[in-house]
């Protein structure tokens, strides 16, 4: 049983980040009906980041991680904010009345050239490097459970972002806007609402929440690697599809179920550890065959799009 | 696509010039050998910056050809002689070996772009034609290498059996053909970005199973020592002098696939030509369109799917005698994403756009030794700058050109201007004409509009 609860745990702790990186991938697909590709580069470019100035950061702030953690954090969203809004700019927006394909390609194309990049000119990237933890070792241990320190702050850190997230999107008016925005862009826009802006509102926040769960992930793993965008990214959209793309309780949903599954089948799967990468895939093929929609999502997404 | 530029000084008047139909052939016969020689010519030069320095005059004569229009007219004379340019298309690469002087560096490079380029012709028809974006290609490529190296009798087989070469390229290629349609029929009505997703996670999936299936694929270690071929008696490992040149064994590879490609690309053409072709460009222009003018659209995703797998499955059986070995590490998402590069850079529906696409992507950093670590990074951007400057690739097909460069510049009397539905109002500017919103959309707060 604790061992049951333990790997629920895992899976939980797992889940965060992938929801965090759906979170992305969801509002970019409700608005402009794209798979952003590059979304996990863009977490990954999060952690390099924060890495980054960590590195910079003077030993006597290093050491106190109340300092240096929000410092990290800051740092590695504009990193991915700034890496964002280019790829938005100068890649995407030109093919915005492209046939699908064209962006799609394009993404992908974005998604290489961004982790080429920092395998080849950020200094010792082409090996796996190791990455400060910032929060005290150590574990919560509850019952049989024992859940590091970390994780509990990446649990919560991702769940206070999707309250936030939530809240912004349902109070505020560029929440509003985005609502709209993502119902009909031609409506939006004779309504007075700048779409182009939103979208690119969009894809910043995208990119702060991937750059939160890239620093979490670091800390976790204490290690980044410049292909950790790819399969989490991949697991990341899974999850988004799981929970109904374009729904953003959903992809948080679909990121705990995700993770679940993952931990789970870890555990109690023969050789599971082997397979680890293939559940995600075998659960996004269940989902699609049986409820295209997802699980929170409503009507039919079988049909297809004008093009 | 190097030409001589030579002769383009004249005023464009030359190309209503009219010539007798000898002087014609004359001329396809010359430019297409002219070409064969260059590219013999720029494989000798040694030397990076060197060769750079050719593929840029290379680029920049096809820029000035352009210009000019003698490709247009150029590719007017061979249109009017298609049967001669096509069986020069046969003829100078067969005439390739010949050129080596016995040398076999090439040849096994060419060894190997020839399966690509195959396999990258069957992909056409599933990205190209019917318009399905499939980033787990590799993996049907991958069933018909294993399925090479499993069943005869490698040295390291774990399935002792060997037979006849014709009957395991059927065997690949229809157990590719299986798993496409397997991995197809679930999702191919869905929509087309789920598609390539699921693709991927296919992909994906084979890897991991090979890598892991120590009983059948020996895992991370492949399978190795997977002997040449031998058709009829025939040995393609060993050299063979004829017509007093002597040609290495790859050379032997390399006519075969000669063959096999000019099959495929049969296939391929006579397909585009025909009922289910249009069907398939009726399917990619708008799904719900074609449905409702009765086009069976599942079943023909299906059939496009099952077609490109299973090209790709006997491509992949003859590249592990190719390759005499398989290891699951040539079955990445990199090489998926490198089949469809090829496919998007030479040209999306066209088979000489998929071939020159596959030989760049392979001759250019085997010549480029200083770029080889930059290869991908110069992938991932030559990609982004193909769809955003030249989206219909180096070799366009007419359709495609018209289709992806609406909303621009729609040239009067291109083949799909008028068929083109969700754009169609000519005076409104690109910005206006948004994907619609279907009515029965669920009127959530952040639903997709996607009908």
């Amino acid at each position: 049983m604790d061992q049951f609860l333990q790997q629920l745990v895992n899976g939980i702790v797992l889940g965060a980040t992938y929801g965090l990186i759906a979170l992305g991938y969801t509002m970019v697909y409700g608005i402009i009906e794209l798979i952003n590709f590059a979304h996990g580069e863009i977490f990954m470019i999060g952690a390099f980041s924060g890495l980054t100035v960590y590195n910079i950061l003077p030993e006597s702030i290093q050491a106190n991680y109340a300092v240096a953690l929000p410092i990290v954090l800051l740092f590695a969203m504009l990193g991915s904010v700034v890496v964002a809004v280019l790829v938005e700019r100068l890649a995407y927006r030109p093919l915005r009345n492209a046939p699908r394909l064209a962006p799609l390609i394009t993404a992908i194309g974005v998604s290489i050239f961004l982790q080429e990049s920092v395998r080849l000119f950020y200094p010792g990237a082409k090996a796996p490097l190791p990455f400060p933890r910032l929060i005290p070792e150590g574990q919560l241990v509850l019952g049989g459970v024992e859940i590091p320190w970390v994780s509990v702050f990446t649990v919560a850190v991702a769940i206070t972002l999707m309250v936030i997230l939530q809240l912004f999107i349902r109070k505020s008016k560029t929440g509003k806007a985005m609502r709209a925005t993502a119902q009909d862009v031609d409506t939006a826009r004779l309504m007075g609402i700048n779409t182009n802006k939103i979208i690119v509102t969009t894809f910043v926040i995208g990119a702060i929440l991937a750059a939160v769960a890239g620093v979490l992930q670091g800390m976790r793993f204490k290690e980044v690697d410049f292909n950790m965008g790819f399969i989490a990214g991949i697991k990341a959209f899974t999850a988004a599809v799981l929970g109904g793309i374009g729904n953003l309780p959903g992809a948080m949903v679909g990121g705990f179920v995700i993770g679940i599954v993952e931990a789970m089948a870890t555990q109690y799967i023969p050789y599971g550890s082997a397979w680890k990468d293939v559940w995600a895939f075998v659960v996004l093929i269940a989902v699609l065959v049986m409820r295209p929609s997802g699980l929170l999502g409503t009507g039919s997404r079988t049909q297809a799009a004008p093009a | 696509m190097t030409q001589v530029t030579a002769d383009t000084s004249s005023s464009p008047r030359w190309q209503s010039w009219s010539v007798p139909a000898w002087v014609e052939i004359v001329l396809v016969v010359a430019s297409s050998s002219l070409l064969l020689l260059l590219l013999v010519w720029g494989l000798a030069i040694e030397g990076s910056s060197q060769f750079a320095l050719f593929c840029l005059l290379a680029v920049l004569a096809a820029f000035v050809g352009s210009k000019l229009g003698v490709w247009d007219w150029l590719k007017g004379i061979y249109h009017s002689h298609r049967r001669v340019a096509l069986f020069m298309a046969f003829l100078l690469p067969l005439a390739f070996p010949f050129t080596q002087n016995g040398d076999g560096y090439w040849l096994r490079v060419f060894a190997s772009i020839g399966v690509f380029a195959a396999a990258a012709v069957g992909l056409n028809i599933v990205i190209g034609l019917a318009g399905l974006l499939d980033l787990g290609f590799i993996a049907f490529f991958g069933v018909g290498a294993y399925a090479g190296a499993l069943l005869s009798n490698a040295a390291f087989t774990t399935v002792h059996v060997h037979l006849p070469f014709i009957l395991v390229v059927l065997i690949g290629a229809c157990m590719a053909a299986l798993f496409g349609l397997l991995i197809g029929a679930p999702t191919l009505r869905l929509r087309g970005d789920y598609l390539a997703i699921v693709t991927l996670g296919f992909g994906e999936i084979f890897r991991i199973t090979v890598n892991n299936w120590d009983g059948l694929t020996r895992g991370p270690n492949g399978i190795s020592g997977i002997p040449d071929l031998n058709l009829f008696g025939f040995d393609f490992g060993v050299a063979h002098t004829f017509l007093g040149v002597e040609l290495p064994g790859f050379a032997n590879y390399f006519f075969l696939e000669v063959f096999l490609i000019g099959a495929v690309a049969l296939v391929f053409v006579r397909l585009n030509g025909s009922r289910i072709g249009r069907a398939w460009v009726a399917i990619r222009e708008d799904e719900v369109a074609a449905a409702a003018m009765g086009v069976n659209v599942v079943a023909l995703k299906l059939l496009a799917f099952g077609i490109g797998a299973f090209m790709a499955g006997a491509a992949g059986v003859l590249n592990a005698h190719v390759a005499s070995q398989v290891s699951p590490d040539s079955y990445t998402f990199l090489e998926s994403i490198l089949i469809v590069a090829a496919v998007v850079l030479g040209g999306m529906g066209t088979v000489p756009g998929a071939i020159l696409g596959s030989s760049l992507l392979f001759i250019i950093p085997e010549k480029l030794r200083a770029f080889q670590d930059k290869r991908l990074l110069l992938f991932g951007a030559a990609l982004v700058l193909l769809m955003r400057f030249r989206p219909e690739g180096l070799i366009a097909s007419k359709r495609r050109r018209a289709e992806l460069h609406r909303g621009q510049t729609e040239e009067p009397g291109t083949v799909m201007a008028d068929l083109d539905i969700s754009s169609g109002q000519p005076g409104l500017p690109p910005s206006v004409v948004e994907p619609v919103v279907a009515a029965d959309a669920p009127a959530g707060p952040r639903t997709v509009p996607n009908g």
